[in-house]
C-alpha cells in the first residue's frame, strides 16, 4: 500500500471506512482492524494468560467481522461489535478448556518487548508490591468466566459499564453486579495481603 | 442504609458509575461504618494495584506480521465467497436443468411408451358359435325340435330365393354325377325309386 493511500485510510472515519470495507475495499478493513486489534488484543490475553491463544483468536474474530460486514447495522461503533465478535469467540474457546496458561511467557517469536519493573521506595515494600501483584493476578484469574470477562474488560481496558455489557451482550446492570460480586472475591481472597 | 446496598456503591463509586444523590448517601454512611470504610479501602487497594499490573509491549514487528497475516486471509476469503457465489449459482443452473431434463423424459415417456389398456374383445368363430348353442339346444328336447324346424325353413328360404326349381335337377347336374362314386350313385338311384313309389302310393290313397 502507498504512503499516500495510507495517509488517506487513516483520515477516514470509521463509518465511512466500514462503508467501503462493505464494497470489498480489503485496505479499508485492515485499516479498521488496525485501529482495534491491539484492545482487543490485551483483552483476549488478559482472560486466556496465552499469547499464542490471545493473537490466533484476534485474527479469527477480525475474519468473522469481515464475513459477517453485511449484517452489521451500525447501530454500534465497529470497535464495540468487533469486541462483541472477540469476547464470545473468547469465552466459547475457554469453555471448550483450552489450555489456560497462568504465566505471560516472553516469546521471542512474538516480539515481545520486556515489562518494565515498577520502582519502589524500599527493597520490602517492593517484595509485599509483587506479592500483592501476583496474588492478585491469581485471584482475578480463578474468578467465574462471566466475573473475570467483566472485570478484565471494566478495570484492565478502561470500559465504562455499557460498553463492556455491549461487548458482552447483557445489560449494563448485569456488568454493575457482576463488577460488585467479583471486587467482593478478590476482597476475600486477598484478605491477609490487604491488612496492615 | 444497608452496608450489603453500601458495598453494592462502593463498587459502582470506583467504576465511576454512581450518582451525585447516591455518592453523598454514601459518604454519610461511611461516616459511620467502620466496616464499610475497611471495605472501602480495600476495594481501592485491589483497583490501583489491577490498574498498575504491566501489560507486555507488543513490538511493531509483531503488528506488522499480524496486519499482512490478516490481509491475506481477508483476500483468500474475498476469493472463496467469489467462488462461493460461482458455485451456488452453477448449482442452481445445474438443478434446473437436471429438473427440465427430467420432465421432458417423463413426458416422453407418457407420450411414446404408456398405452391405454385396450378392451379384450371375445370372438366366437362361425363353428365355436354353433358348437355352443348346440351344446345350449341339446339339454331341452322341444328346444331342438324348434331349433331344426327353423334351420330348414331358413334352408327352404334360401333355395328359393336362389331359384333352385329352375335350375337343373340333381339328376341332370353331370358336374355332380361325375364326381360321385359307383357305389354313391347306386345308392342315391335306389333312394329315388323309395320316393317315386312313395308319391305313387299316396297319389292312388
Amino acid at each position: 500500500m502507498s504512503n499516500s493511500m495510507k495517509g488517506s485510510m487513516a483520515d477516514y472515519s470509521d463509518d465511512h471506512l466500514v462503508e467501503l470495507a462493505k464494497q470489498g475495499d480489503i485496505e479499508a478493513f485492515a485499516e479498521l482492524a488496525r485501529r482495534c486489534q491491539e484492545r482487543i488484543f490485551y483483552s483476549i490475553l488478559a482472560l486466556t494468560k496465552n499469547h499464542q491463544d490471545a493473537g490466533d483468536l484476534t485474527q479469527e474474530a477480525l475474519m468473522q467481522a469481515f464475513k459477517s460486514l453485511k449484517t452489521f447495522k451500525q447501530r454500534s461503533s465497529f470497535n464495540t461489535w468487533v469486541y462483541r465478535i472477540a469476547v464470545n469467540l473468547t469465552l466459547n474457546f475457554l469453555k471448550k478448556g483450552k489450555r489456560e496458561g497462568t504465566k505471560q511467557v516472553l516469546d521471542e517469536s512474538l516480539s515481545w518487548v520486556e515489562a518494565k519493573e515498577e520502582t519502589s521506595p524500599s527493597p520490602e515494600r517492593g517484595s509485599l508490591k509483587r506479592e500483592l501483584s501476583r496474588k492478585l493476578q491469581e485471584a482475578v484469574d480463578s474468578l467465574p468466566l462471566p466475573y473475570k470477562a467483566s472485570f478484565v474488560l471494566v478495570v484492565f481496558q478502561g470500559m465504562t459499564h455499557y460498553q463492556a455489557s455491549r461487548a458482552l451482550g447483557c445489560s449494563e446492570n448485569t456488568v454493575s453486579w457482576r463488577m460488585h460480586k467479583a471486587r467482593k472475591m478478590l476482597q476475600a481472597r486477598l484478605r491477609p495481603y490487604l491488612e496492615g | 442504609m444497608r452496608c450489603k446496598t453500601i458495598e453494592k456503591w462502593l463498587s459502582d463509586r470506583i467504576d465511576g458509575e454512581l450518582s451525585e444523590r447516591k455518592i453523598k448517601v454514601l459518604q454519610t454512611h461511611l461516616e459511620s461504618c467502620l466496616s464499610c470504610r475497611s471495605y472501602a479501602a480495600a476495594l481501592e487497594i485491589i483497583q490501583d494495584e489491577a490498574r498498575s499490573i504491566q501489560k507486555p509491549q507488543v513490538s511493531p514487528s509483531y503488528w506488522a506480521k499480524f496486519t499482512s497475516e490478516l490481509k491475506a486471509n481477508l483476500s483468500s476469503k474475498k476469493t472463496e465467497k467469489r467462488l462461493a457465489r460461482l458455485s451456488v449459482k452453477r448449482w442452481q443452473w445445474a438443478g434446473a436443468s437436471a429438473a427440465l431434463t427430467l420432465l421432458i423424459i417423463v413426458g416422453l415417456y407418457f407420450l411414446l411408451f404408456f398405452e391405454k389398456p385396450v378392451p379384450e374383445m371375445v370372438v366366437f368363430s362361425y363353428e365355436d358359435s354353433l358348437t355352443q348353442i348346440s351344446q345350449e339346444i341339446g339339454r331341452d328336447p322341444e328346444l331342438e325340435n324348434l331349433f331344426n324346424l327353423v334351420v330348414l325353413a331358413s334352408i327352404g328360404e334360401s333355395l328359393e330365393r336362389s331359384g333352385w326349381q329352375d335350375s337343373p335337377g340333381f339328376q341332370e347336374n353331370f358336374i355332380l354325377w361325375e364326381n360321385l362314386s359307383e357305389e354313391e350313385i347306386r345308392l342315391i338311384e335306389s333312394e329315388i325309386k323309395k320316393e317315386e313309389k312313395i308319391e305313387e302310393e299316396s297319389d292312388e290313397g
